[in-house]
């Protein structure tokens, strides 16, 4: 089973994609102790597509399912940008205070959290897809950095 | 939601979830104190980038006048958050009481 909604594009849509939240990993089975981590993920990635994505009225959708000992979101934007959200420039987060300035943490905070992403853009339909996952436990491949380290 | 406002001995409680819709409400409290300020985060449940730019943006606005922001109380998750941030290089965090 899928759970999928649709959201406005307005920064305070964030609570509502909580409340979906929510609802789905209670409808759908999935371990609460994943919520704090996918929250912010959705959250990094929708306001960036309503930062960045303002040209557009199309809603956007957000779909959780349930995967082995995790889940699996997906973001679909309409009418989009070809925006990868993978493929940010890294952020410094040695600098001392006097030069740092808020912004840019929000993809690192994405890499950090989660166990894969994917975007996807088609050309022709405009549409931008983005997949994570994340699960309590996770097995780094060989040779792999635990990205959480 | 968010709520904050001034706890015993002068300490800032924030409780809640510090999101992109509750950053305009915690900054516009956040940019009246002064001094060396702790914030009380033990019943803030949830930060994103945009709360920790507020947390960023007052740090430095205080670190200018010799004053600080200090974190205490902080779970594991968002101790997490902090590292990943390098927040910890910046700011004075305590952790909460197991």
């Amino acid at each position: 089973m899928t759970a999928i909604r649709a959201f406005r594009r307005d920064f305070d849509a964030v609570e509502e994609l909580f409340a979906f939240t929510s609802d789905a990993f209670g409808a759908e089975g999935i371990d609460q102790r994943l919520r704090p981590a996918v929250d912010l993920v959705l959250e990094e990635l929708f306001t960036n597509v309503v930062k960045y994505g303002k040209k557009s009225r199309a809603a956007v959708h957000v779909e959780v399912a349930r995967t082995p000992g995790g889940v699996r979101v997906t973001m679909i934007e309409d009418d989009a940008e070809r925006f990868d959200p993978t493929a940010a420039p890294a952020t410094d987060t040695t600098t001392p205070l006097e030069g740092r300035t808020p912004g840019g943490l929000g993809l690192h905070l994405v890499a950090k959290l989660v166990d894969s992403i994917e975007y996807r853009y088609v050309e022709a339909s405009r549409q931008g897809r983005t997949t994570f996952s994340k699960a309590l436990v996770r097995v780094a491949k060989e040779g792999e950095k635990d990205a959480r380290d | 939601m968010l709520a904050i406002d001034f706890g015993a001995g002068g300490t800032v409680v924030v409780a809640g979830r510090l999101d992109a819709a509750q950053c305009p409400a915690a900054q516009s409290f956040l940019d009246k104190v002064q001094g060396k300020v702790t914030l009380d985060c033990s019943k803030l449940e949830y930060i994103s980038s945009a709360g920790l730019g507020v947390l960023l943006k007052t740090q430095k606005r205080l670190a200018a006048s010799d004053g600080r922001l200090r974190l205490a109380g902080v779970s594991p998750h968002l101790r997490d958050i902090f590292r990943y941030s390098g927040f910890d290089q910046i700011f004075e965090i305590e952790a909460a009481q197991p």
